[in-house]
């Protein structure tokens, strides 16, 4: 049933039941102002950061939070007694365009709740952005969901008005998804993301397509959720899984009972993620079935680093490139550093400082010239307790925030 | 005695300036911006010509987009040492070209990329971070309070994105104005804006309020995470970002 609620009304219910989707970026669009209103930016840009630490980029909310299908980890489903709401078209396109002029926002997120069937939820949101892009010449970024068992017609209408579109797996396998979502079939997002990974183009979903797994909502380990993303990553193309803490609003039988989202998961979950994308890790490297979870006190590649000790150290003047990013604590942009330095000039410890290249994590793992950090031989044990203390100050203070994984 | 150079509060003033000391024998001791020098008296001011733009020209030709780019961004910085940090840099361009930026170990190179990437980085920031307010003048007006001087950097941003509204950016602490017109941005001082009235538009209020309730329902409450919220988006920034003004 679904009242005549003023539009602030509207909008808290509706943002309030898209909050859970962990997607946020705006980059990877590099759409220009053709005479009216916005552009896109291709790195992305924040334009506020929640009370959670989390990113605001986007207007992200539903269209409507109304739903015909009951999945169980989802506080929209049919079973549940939530106040509903709905937005009209014209609704959408007057918060978007008041908020992006006022520089609130980057762009949209539109999602929704399934209402009448997947064709016409699909329809409506095509009309949104339609009107968007064509009555309000909106040119900033959206990024929509595809709503699964929608037609391949609409779906290819709307790649072509959107900057990303986006289907969520949900749960890292096909058995947890016919418990805990069982009107949604592996077949349908299959199905969209194949067509979007074979139209994509500059004019169809420039900045490429993503999708969401919940984290601790069903049994599957690291290592089958990283199987997984893996699998998106190389068949579909991906630009991004994103991985979100379960965080319990129903209560089911079939669903876990915890008390505290499963933050720190989550986030060894993106640092591995990252490693696989851009360090040239594979999933074996990182995890096997003796080893299927993550150390929650190290981050994956410190914890590699420490298992494989007779790599190390690495010269900073003589590693690859892919080497230097085996080193705790350098990233592609300090081995780019390093790279570009060492051709001119050999780089000492405190060359590395200068360049602000930090040397706290990375200390233990190289050598300047031949020269070692420390005067005595230290122990694994030293380095490993060195580490975890640095390690938990960075849980605390950075949480899980998306942004630190800029694409 | 030390001897001073002095340029004319701009950047293609500053320039022409560098390449004329830079044919001198001798380095400058300093160079500063004739507006906000301070006399004393053991320093030697040495004025010199600043006239002919084709020798400008013919100078910044001499240099890549990236080279001039670093150099401008140092520029807007508040290092006490920028236009020496630039001059040393520019020398140094001429002889190694783009292949300047491996020098890291030269202190004039590290310093001038590690400030010009401190300035973008900010710049960066404040394109998310301004907030404008809808006037009844139809003007879209925003006050921003950076450690840097990026309004520049903002105006060309702002100018493609928001390229058929007027708007109007100031920056509280420098009195700069940057007036865009719909076609072009003007950069006033507190003595050139006549009259300036700030009342809002009728409905600025219920978007206002609309934001604000967005920012605090979008937050997920089982997360919430205050220091990693004060690490993105530092304190020093709040007085100009509306949903932060309650927090104050
Ligand atoms: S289809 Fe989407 S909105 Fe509907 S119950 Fe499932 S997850 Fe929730």
């Amino acid at each position: 049933m679904v009242i005549k609620m003023d539009l602030k009304e509207k909008l808290i219910i509706l943002s309030d039941s898209a909050k859970y989707d962990a997607s946020c970026s705006s980059s990877g669009s590099s759409r220009k102002n053709a005479n009216g209103v916005g552009n896109a930016a291709y790195s992305g840009i924040c334009h506020s950061f929640a009370n959670d630490g989390r990113c605001i980029s986007l207007l992200k909310i539903l269209m409507t939070n109304s739903c015909i299908f009951d999945c169980k980890y989802c506080i929209n489903r049919r079973s549940n007694n939530v106040k509903r709401a709905i937005f009209t078209p014209e609704e959408i396109c007057t918060i978007t365009i008041n908020f992006y002029k006022r520089n609130y926002i980057e762009g949209l997120f539109l999602s929704s709740g399934i209402i009448k069937s997947p064709d016409y939820t699909m329809e409506k949101i095509i009309e949104t952005v339609y009107l968007l892009r064509n009555k309000y010449h909106f040119n900033g970024y959206i990024h929509a969901k595809a709503i699964p068992g929608a037609s391949e017609y609409l779906l290819k209408k709307l790649g072509k008005l959107v900057d990303r579109l986006s289907a969520n797996i949900e749960l890292p396998s096909d058995n947890s998804l016919k418990l805990l979502a069982p009107q949604k079939s592996v077949n349908k997002i299959d199905k969209i993301m194949t067509t979007v990974k074979e139209n994509k183009s500059r004019f169809f979903v420039p900045a490429g397509q993503s999708t969401q797994m919940i984290i601790g909502a069903s049994s599957e380990t690291d290592l089958d959720i990283l199987n997984k993303s893996e699998h998106l990553y190389n068949k579909y193309e991906l630009k991004r899984v994103f991985y979100s803490a379960y965080i319990p609003v129903n209560s089911d039988k079939l669903l876990p009972t915890i008390k505290m989202p499963p933050l720190v998961r989550e986030n060894r979950l993106y640092q591995a993620d990252w490693l696989l994308r851009f360090y040239g890790y594979k999933v074996d490297n990182l995890l096997d079935k003796n080893n299927p979870n993550f150390n929650i006190l190290l981050d994956p590649k410190a914890d590699w680093a420490l298992r494989h000790l007779d790599e190390y150290p690495k010269e900073i003047n003589k590693a690859s490139y892919y080497d230097l990013l085996k080193i705790p604590g350098i990233g592609p942009k300090s081995a780019q550093k390093i790279i570009n330095a060492r051709k001119v000039f050999k780089i000492e410890f405190s060359d590395l400082k200068k360049m602000n290249v930090s040397i706290k994590r990375a200390m233990y793992f190289i050598t300047c010239n031949g020269k070692y950090y420390f005067n005595n031989a230290i122990s694994k044990g030293f380095i490993e307790s060195n580490l975890i203390l640095d390690s938990k100050e960075k849980i605390e203070s950075i949480g899980t925030q998306l942004t630190l994984f800029n694409e | 005695m030390s001897n001073v150079y002095l340029y004319n509060n701009s950047f293609e003033s500053l320039m022409h300036l560098i390449s004329k000391i830079i044919l001198l024998k001798n380095n400058p001791d300093n160079i500063k911006n004739r507006v906000n020098y301070e006399p004393n008296l053991l320093d030697n001011i040495i004025d010199l010509e600043l006239k002919d733009t084709k020798e400008l020209k013919l100078f910044l030709n001499s240099f890549s987009l990236d080279i001039l780019h670093t150099v401008y961004y140092v520029y807007l910085s508040e290092n006490d040492n920028k236009e020496l940090i630039i001059y040393y840099f520019l020398k140094n361009a001429l002889k190694y070209h783009n292949e300047i930026y491996l020098h890291r170990n030269l202190k004039c190179v590290n310093m001038a990329i590690n400030i010009s990437n401190y300035v973008g980085r900010e710049a960066h920031k404040l394109k998310g971070f301004l907030r404008f307010k809808l006037l009844k003048n139809n003007f879209y007006y925003a006050e921003i309070s950076p450690t840097n001087n990026v309004i520049e950097i903002l105006s060309n941003h702002f100018k493609k994105r928001l390229k058929n509204e007027y708007w109007l950016i100031k920056d509280v602490n420098r009195n700069i104005y940057a007036l865009y017109d719909k076609k072009n941005v003007y950069y006033l001082t507190d003595k050139e804006i006549v009259s300036l009235n700030l009342e809002l538009d009728n409905k600025e209020e219920k978007f206002e309020d609309l934001w604000k309730s967005f920012f605090e329902t979008v937050a997920i409450k089982e997360r919430q995470n205050f220091k990693a919220q004060r690490n993105f988006m530092p304190k020093k920034y709040w007085n100009y970002i509306l949903e932060m003004e309650n927090r104050i």
